[in-house]
């Protein structure tokens, strides 16, 4: 990848070839065209400060001509443009000339003449410049950037942009919306710990910069004005001129180009704004902030394509030393009679082939009417009456219909369905980079990178897994001399693994580092007050201590692991997705966590009970187990509160039924059936009248008219097209907990 | 559609001319902006949703989506009635939250027809003298010898939302129906 152009002939030979694009684009009496014009020289001349006397008397005058037509409302007269026509290739020669150390030449006598009567006021052009001066041309492409990253990258920055625009369009007709600027200021945060994980610095310094902004905004420590919305469209202009830019040049077109984007100019006009001054008022570089994609693409420095003849290398250095580095990218590809606007039209091509992006609403009502179609389906093919005609034919048929609509259920299930490579790349940089601030060597090993979740799933699990990594990176790995020690390889393994299991996908990750400690961990819960010193732990109940919320074991607060979060945020994570997360380890030899997440947020897998008439879904995974008690195991306290003895821990009994209003079949629990549900630590027996069996359902949610009640998590729709409600197992057990109920 | 009668509870806007569904509670007659009618369907199999206040039945399920239920006559506090052949829901499209539409569920004892108001025809909701709850009535309709009472079914879903949990409205909660 090419390094931005450092020296100042270099920078101002770039500058010199985009005046000359921009003046190609130029037609006489056209209003606004020599704005562009004017910025291109207020970041030429503090460049040329140093250069010869020459180039200082040129640039003068150049500015001079533009000066003139500044006041004129941009317009450019044909004369203003012949002499500015000559002007450039005459600094082109002049810059070459300043970098080589060569003498520069004389410039014509009309631009000297001129020159000391009226050059322009330095500062006039110097207080927009300043600024636009550090705005290099910059690579858009890291140098060790994982392809397929950046194409997740370019598609998610995309979404981004779109919620950006969208709030702050909504943000203008309402400033004070809050969910609105929430919406804005998270798209912000998380387009800048995106481009974090890319290093694409310049992004992520736009990004911090315009989050502040919102974050003060947010805070109500600063009112939504025009100057403000307009800045954070800008910077979004600018981002998406980025991405766009990038997302080309990953689908293969003009690899390795540079471009050139007003970040500074933002970046202090962002600061002005935080300071309570009004962004610079300076009308020509404003205008030359380049807000469609069209002028974006005219100011893309495209050496190749627009300057075929200074491609010799030793000519053009700043640009042509992209066009070096790829020589052999199939020139012949790139007509050298391509335009800049032809090229610019390309951006299609970048989008990955044979994918359309839907509205998730559709999806969504596509997967319901599927549901209805099987339910309906098999109350056809069930039917008695047909079952009562003995036709071959019709039986085939039923059984092709019926064939069909499973099929197409499972395709609609997977259309939400994504690979979780991506996530799993993202760690791969982020091991790295651990392993390069911590000192230690780590390989990561990806295992399963193919194994299919929802999306929603996926995006859910990718923080936890990021503090997992963390916590097996820095306190599990142990330095290259202490491993070398313990017999170990010198660098570290951590593994990560995805793969199916019983109907729900475990993602694992394992290292091969010093295990966890369980008297030091036991000795802090106890200082934390977390568990009772007289208490006798297993070591699996010891170790699921870290997960206590106020518990961790970092000693030293490191910026990677101590930011008072602990692994409680991580399983809390897990669990909103309805996952859970175990952790086993083995002294000196390492420590594993596994998550079992669901496939999809759309799906659970329920046990369908019955409670009289009703039938309701309990999650799978929060089923420890069910039996039907023997007759005299419930042991009631105070004729009201029951408890049933479950593997030696007393739990108490809840009777749905008697819970949810519904009349039971079955009064005496030996009668009925009793499961056994557990929210985190706690445990609660449900009683029933029967099992009905296993069903996957689609769930629903029940709306705004439910939304104050805690009994149920959502409905489905079950094969008769009934509606079942889940039961809300948190909520069931955190159900005003008896006392004695100890946490084991 | 757009009716700006379910903008606020509290604010009593008066309904507009044009043509409602008349439907039947007992021996009363109330009218529904037709504009906000999806379709009518049968009685189908009920979920009851327990902890709910009385009059919300509970959820059904139509093709695909789980809409809540609303018995009217309940709402109303008339005389609870057992379910019977001519019952029917209506099921209503409302604005939902941010610019959504949602679906709303009622039972009615049955349909009587669409009928056209005309400006004329419609006055204003009469002062009870605080007798009965006219939050959700937007005028009164006369046609021959028949009075329609218009309602708001937006300002009844507002109100559901606002108090599901909390308030149990016209009638106390009665368990044994269920």
């Amino acid at each position: 990848m090419a390094e931005p152009p450092n020296s100042a002939p270099q920078q101002a030979d770039a500058l010199l070839q985009q005046f000359g694009l921009e003046l190609a684009f130029v037609e006489p009496g056209r209003p606004t065209a020599g704005a562009s014009l004017v910025a291109i020289v207020g970041k030429l001349q503090p460049l040329c400060g140093q250069a010869p006397a020459p180039i200082g008397v040129a640039i003068a005058a150049c500015l001079r001509w533009l000066d003139g037509s500044a006041r004129s409302a941009g317009v450019l007269t044909a004369t203003d443009l012949e002499n500015l026509g000559a002007w450039q290739p005459w600094m082109v020669t002049a810059v070459m000339a300043w970098d080589r150390g060569q003498a520069v030449p004389v410039p014509p006598e009309a631009w000297v003449a001129a020159a000391g009567a009226t050059i322009p006021p330095p500062n006039r052009l110097a207080t927009t410049s300043d600024a636009d001066v550090l705005d290099q041309p910059v690579g858009v492409l890291p140098g060790d950037l994982d392809e397929e990253l950046g194409q997740m990258f370019c598609a998610e920055a995309q979404d981004l942009l779109q919620d950006i625009e969208q709030g702050v369009l909504t943000l203008e007709s309402n400033a004070q919306d809050q969910s609105t600027i929430d919406t804005v200021f998270r798209a912000f945060h998380t387009f800048k710990g995106n481009s974090s994980m890319l290093k694409l610095a310049v992004l992520q310094r736009l990004a911090h910069e315009l989050e502040s902004l919102l974050d003060q905004v947010r805070r109500g420590k600063m009112a939504l004005t025009r100057d403000s919305i307009d800045l954070i469209l800008k910077g979004s202009d600018v981002i998406r001129q980025y991405v766009d830019e990038m997302s080309r040049q990953l689908g293969g077109v003009d690899r390795g180009r540079t471009i050139r984007l007003p970040v500074q100019r933002i970046i202090a006009d962002v600061h002005a704004l935080l300071a309570g001054k009004p962004a610079t008022p300076v009308m020509p570089a404003t205008r030359a902030t380049p807000a469609t994609p069209a002028v974006a693409a005219s100011t893309v420095v495209a050496p190749a394509v627009i300057a075929p003849e200074v491609a010799a290398p030793e000519v053009a250095k700043p640009a042509v030393a992209v066009a070096v580095e790829l020589p052999t990218r199939e020139p012949e590809r790139t007509p050298p009679a391509m335009t800049a606007e032809m090229v610019s039209t390309e951006p299609a091509v970048a989008a990955p082939a044979g994918v359309v992006r839907v509205d998730t609403l559709k999806l969504d009502s596509l997967i319901d009417l599927v549901g209805e179609l099987v339910v309906a389906q098999s109350q056809v093919v069930q039917s008695q009456e047909l079952k009562g005609i003995a036709n071959e034919h019709l039986a085939r048929s039923l059984s092709q219909l019926r064939s069909i609509t499973s099929d197409l259920q499972r395709t609609a299930m997977s259309l939400r369905m994504v690979p979780i490579r991506g996530t799993f790349r993202k760690m791969t940089r982020l091991v790295r980079d651990l392993a390069g601030d911590l000192g230690k060597e780590i390989n990561l090993r990806l295992e399963g990178e193919e194994t299919e979740l929802d999306r929603t799933v996926v995006e859910e699990l990718s923080d936890p897994l990021v503090h997992m990594i963390r916590n097996s990176a820095d306190h599990g790995i142990e330095l290259p001399g202490e491993r070398a020690a313990a017999g170990k390889p010198a660098a570290g393994t951590i593994t990560l693994k995805a793969f199916h299991q019983g109907g729900f996908i475990v993602v694992q990750i394992e290292d091969d580092g010093r295990g966890l400690n369980t008297g030091r961990i036991l000795a802090k819960a106890v200082e934390r007050g977390l568990v009772n010193p007289q208490e006798s732990l297993e070591e699996s109940q010891i170790l699921d201590l870290i997960f206590m919320p106020g518990f961790s074991t970092a000693e030293q607060v490191t910026g990677l692991s101590g930011r008072g979060v602990g692994m409680d945020v991580v399983r809390r994570n897990i669990e909103k997705i309805r996952g859970k997360v175990e952790v086993e380890s083995v002294p000196g030899k390492g420590t594993r966590f596994t998550t079992y997440v669901p496939l999809t947020l759309a799906i659970i897998e329920g046990l369908l009970v019955g409670v009289g008439d009703q039938r309701y879904i309990i999650p799978t995974l929060s089923v420890q187990e069910s039996f039907r008690p023997l007759p005299g195991t419930v042991t009631t306290v105070q004729g009201r509160g029951e408890l049933i003895s479950v593997r030696g821990r007393l739990t108490p009994l809840l009777r749905l039924g008697r819970h949810l209003n519904t009349p039971t079949k079955a009064d005496d629990p030996s009668r009925g059936i009793v499961v056994v549900v557990e929210s985190g630590q706690d445990s609660r027996c449900l009683f029933v009248d029967e099992l009905i069996g296993k069903q996957e359902v689609v769930i629903k949610s029940l709306g705004d008219v439910f939304r104050d009640q805690h009994a149920f998590a959502g409905a489905a729709i079950l094969g008769d097209g009934r509606v079942g409600l889940i039961l809300d197992v948190n909520a069931l057990v955190k159900l005003k907990a008896p006392a004695g109920e100890a946490a084991a | 559609m757009n009716d700006p009668a379910h903008a606020t509870p509290g604010s009593h806007t008066i309904a507009q001319p044009g043509k409602y569904l008349v439907v039947t509670l007992g021996s009363e007659s109330y009218g529904i902006p037709v504009l906000k009618v999806r379709e009518i369907i049968r009685l189908c199999p009920i979920t009851p949703v327990a902890t709910m206040p009385e009059h919300v039945r509970g959820v059904i399920n139509l093709r695909g989506k789980i809409i809540p239920l609303v018995d009217l006559r309940t709402r109303f506090g008339l005389p609870v009635e057992v379910d019977h052949d001519r019952n029917c829901i209506v099921v209503a499209q409302l604005a939902g939250s941010a610019g959504a539409s949602r679906l709303y569920g009622v039972i009615v004892d049955g349909v009587e027809e669409v009928a056209s108001f005309i400006a004329d025809d419609i006055e204003p909701t009469p002062d009870f003298g605080g007798a009965i709850d006219v939050r959700f009535i937007t005028g009164m309709a006369k046609s021959d010898s028949l009075v329609t009472t218009l309602i708001d079914l937006d300002r009844i879903a507002a109100a559901d939302m606002a108090t599901a949990a909390t308030e149990t409205l016209a009638s106390p909660p009665v368990v044994s129906t269920r």
